[in-house]
């Protein structure tokens, strides 16, 4: 898996190098990636698991 | 089928089938053979065998209590797990799961691990012809009844029987016959969902995206006017399928709690806490076509806040875009004489009540509608009925223990005595309420009829939430690909299936992570996967929960031990019966994995049926005795069938009670 770059403010880096370390993530790096896997799935998946998880919460049942 | 497509199933069909007829149903009702013998079913769904017997023994349930003098009660074996869909379907078909295809709400994909709605299939259009963004089906969509077996009132029309079957669950679409019957649990709302009402507010604080059931809209006030919108189903009859919705006004009257409401060229007003009548609403899909929903308004507040409740769009009855009634006339039939009713299968917005965009009081004026409204309906039919068979069914019994469990129980985790000084008799007075229906029947049937009273299941407290999934990483059998980023997430997001040999889905059901049957499966059929199931179906018996110090799973029953052969296959492979205060977490059967194996349930769903069939009988109450000790809902299939004089069928589990 090939990687790249991408340019952060130096403040929102001191931060998730601080709550990376203290939410337990092994490096600044996984925790960036966790957070945006986490955003984009929610645009990619907006109509569709999203909807389903709705739709099957209309049954009372799960959540 | 795929994650995308599943959603179109659910969401799309409605305007597609707008644009045909219910195909394949037979218009022509059933022949009218006189029977010297006459049978009334009462189904009251989720009626419980203990609370019955208490409430009978002190007196509050004399129609019972009458019925019972004249024949038998008994507790009624529930199905293997007692989940509705699957309890009904055993009494519709004589079968169990294994002989009918419904094991749960929900089953599984093995394709892709995603799941699926259980009962029915709707589907698109199979061919199209497209004009610039504008899609035009060259063939009908279809709704299909994932059913299989044989219903018992076609048995009835082929001996030319009389039915009439009043929104039986389990039966969307309805199955192909010439007896009147009506859908009912299972039906969705014109979106396709099993229920998603709107909720108007200007409260911030309200805004939450997770509800599910519900779509909460921010609105503004400006010059005492609110705009907003309803959201319809998706139109299919355009290439980039967008939402349809209609545009609604709101006028809020300067100094009085009192609103306009302006709707598709109507008017009317709604003081503070009162509901509407039902309010036809039409979806436009293209110039000809459009969708025809029902739906009820209710002013929550107007100041200092502003707050407007809107229903789920129910199908219109009187134009169903979806096919809800044997012989299609029926539905129409019923709306000319009571106007439009209730379609949606489980009519009670539980999701609403769970999510505080009702409360106690506003969810039961809703449900006393759905009563009301269906007893006016049985009236009606008990009128006419004079040979054959009449089934009536009862939601509220099922819906109000659901929310109002917690009032009847000090000891539940979301039991409030404030509430419960108000609202601890409701569980009660529904049962009540049910007797008096009973009173009803019996104050219309003659020396000839047969009044059967009934139930699917019984009922639990839901204290304790088990984490299946989370049961099973713990334990070695299901792996996350990236153990930082946990199970949090549905659907298996971060499963790694290479190293999965089982998972969770549905509300009752475990899967091997077969080779073969599963896409990517890893446990081999045969031996390995015998050995393992026994495996994991031991140590769930035995997991105890650290809180209790009880087990929380009474019976893990293998399907192979269980269940007819004939559908098996498609079967959970292992499926647990949970004791009772037990029952599945919220996120575990769309395959979710929190931290904790065990916690609290403190929802306000907060009685259930889950559990093994032992802790869960149902009802039986009949005017005439019984032979079984303990019969099972399958046994009442050809029990039927065999007070008409007819034959049990070959492939019916049951065997008559009578």
């Amino acid at each position: 898996m090939g990687t790249a770059k991408v340019k952060l403010d130096k403040e929102l880096f001191k931060k998730i190098k601080k709550y990376a370390a203290l939410s337990g993530y092994a490096s600044p790096e996984e925790f960036i990636t966790h957070c945006l896997e986490k955003e984009l799935s929610k645009i990619e998946e907006s109509d569709s698991e999203e909807e389903v998880k709705k739709k099957l919460k209309g049954l009372g049942y799960i959540s | 089928m795929k994650r995308r497509e599943f959603i179109k199933a659910g969401a799309a069909g409605a305007a597609w089938l707008a644009a045909s007829p219910a195909s394949g149903l037979v218009r022509r009702i059933a022949g009218r053979r006189e029977t010297a013998r006459k049978v009334i079913i009462l189904g009251c769904d989720g009626m419980d065998h203990h609370l019955v017997q208490n409430w009978m023994k002190e007196g509050h349930l004399p129609a019972l209590r009458k019925l019972v003098s004249r024949g038998c009660f008994r507790p009624l074996g529930t199905s293997i797990p007692p989940q509705s869909p699957v309890a009904w379907s055993n009494f519709i078909t004589g079968c169990d799961p294994g002989g009918h295809g419904i094991y749960d709400f929900i089953h599984r994909d093995p394709k892709n691990y995603f799941p699926v709605f259980s009962a029915a299939l709707t589907e698109d259009a199979k061919r199209t012809l497209r004009l610039g963004n504008t899609v035009l089906p060259l063939s009908g969509g279809r709704v299909v009844n994932l059913r299989k077996g044989r219903a018992f009132w076609q048995h009835l029309e082929d001996h030319d029987i009389p039915a009439t079957i009043f929104k039986m669950p389990a039966n969307y679409p309805p199955v192909a016959t010439r007896q009147r019957t009506l859908a009912g649990l299972g039906t969705p709302d014109v979106l396709g969902s099993y229920g998603i009402c709107n909720f108007y507010t200007t409260r911030v604080l309200d805004i939450n995206e997770d509800i599910g059931g519900a779509r909460v809209h921010e609105v503004y006030v400006i010059g005492n006017r609110v705009e907003a919108r309803i959201p319809g189903p998706v139109n299919s009859f355009k290439a980039d399928r967008p939402e349809t919705g209609i545009d609604f006004h709101v006028w809020i009257d300067p100094v009085h709690p009192v609103a306009k409401i302006s709707l598709q060229g109507r008017e009317f007003i709604l003081k503070e806490k009162e509901w509407s009548g039902w309010q036809r609403v039409r979806f436009s899909l293209i110039t000809t076509q459009s969708v025809s929903g029902i739906c009820l308004f209710y002013l929550k507040e107007v100041r200092p806040d502003f707050k407007l409740y809107v229903s789920p769009v129910n199908v219109d009855p009187a134009s169903p875009s979806l096919p809800i009634s044997t012989p299609e006339s029926y539905a129409r039939e019923l709306e000319k004489r009571f106007g439009p009713f209730f379609t949606k299968g489980l009519p009670a917005d539980t999701s609403a009540l769970d999510n505080d965009l009702l409360d106690e009081e506003e969810f039961l004026a809703m449900d006393d509608f759905i009563l009301e409204e269906s007893k006016a309906m049985l009236d009606y039919e008990l009128d006419r009925f004079d040979s054959g068979l009449l089934f009536y069914y009862l939601s509220s019994t099922d819906q109000r223990q659901h929310m109002f469990w917690r009032l009847l129980d000090p000891s539940s985790p979301a039991y409030d005595p404030g509430l419960a000084s108000r609202y601890g008799h409701t569980v009660r007075d529904i049962y009540v309420e049910a007797d008096r229906i009973l009173d009803r029947v019996l104050g219309r049937a003659d020396k000839d009829t047969v009044v059967l009273v009934m139930s699917d299941h019984g009922f639990n407290p839901f204290h304790r939430e088990f984490n299946l999934n989370t049961w099973l990483k713990d334990n070695g059998y299901h792996r996350l690909a990236r153990e930082w980023r946990g199970g949090e997430e549905p659907f298996f997001e971060n499963t790694d299936w290479a190293k999965t040999r089982a998972y969770g889905l549905g509300m009752n059901g475990l899967y091997l992570n077969l080779k073969g049957r599963e896409a990517q499966g890893i446990v081999r059929p045969g031996a390995e996967a015998d050995n393992l199931l026994h495996e994991i179906a031991s140590k769930l018996e035995q997991t105890v929960d650290p809180k209790t110090g009880r087990r929380a799973i009474l019976r893990a029953f293998l399907a192979k031990d269980v269940y007819q052969a004939a559908y098996r296959a498609d079967a959970p492979d292992i499926i647990l019966g949970f004791d009772r205060g037990y029952r599945i977490s919220w996120g575990s059967p769309t395959g979710r994995m929190p931290r904790e194996v065990f916690s609290d349930n403190k929802e306000k769903w907060s009685g259930d049926h889950m559990g093994a069939p032992e802790v869960l009988p149902g009802i039986l109450a009949v005017n005439l005795p019984v032979r079984s000790e303990y019969p099972a809902l399958y046994d009442l299939t050809p029990s039927i069938l065999g007070l008409f004089g007819i034959e049990r069928p070959r492939d019916m589990k049951g065997r008559s009670v009578f």
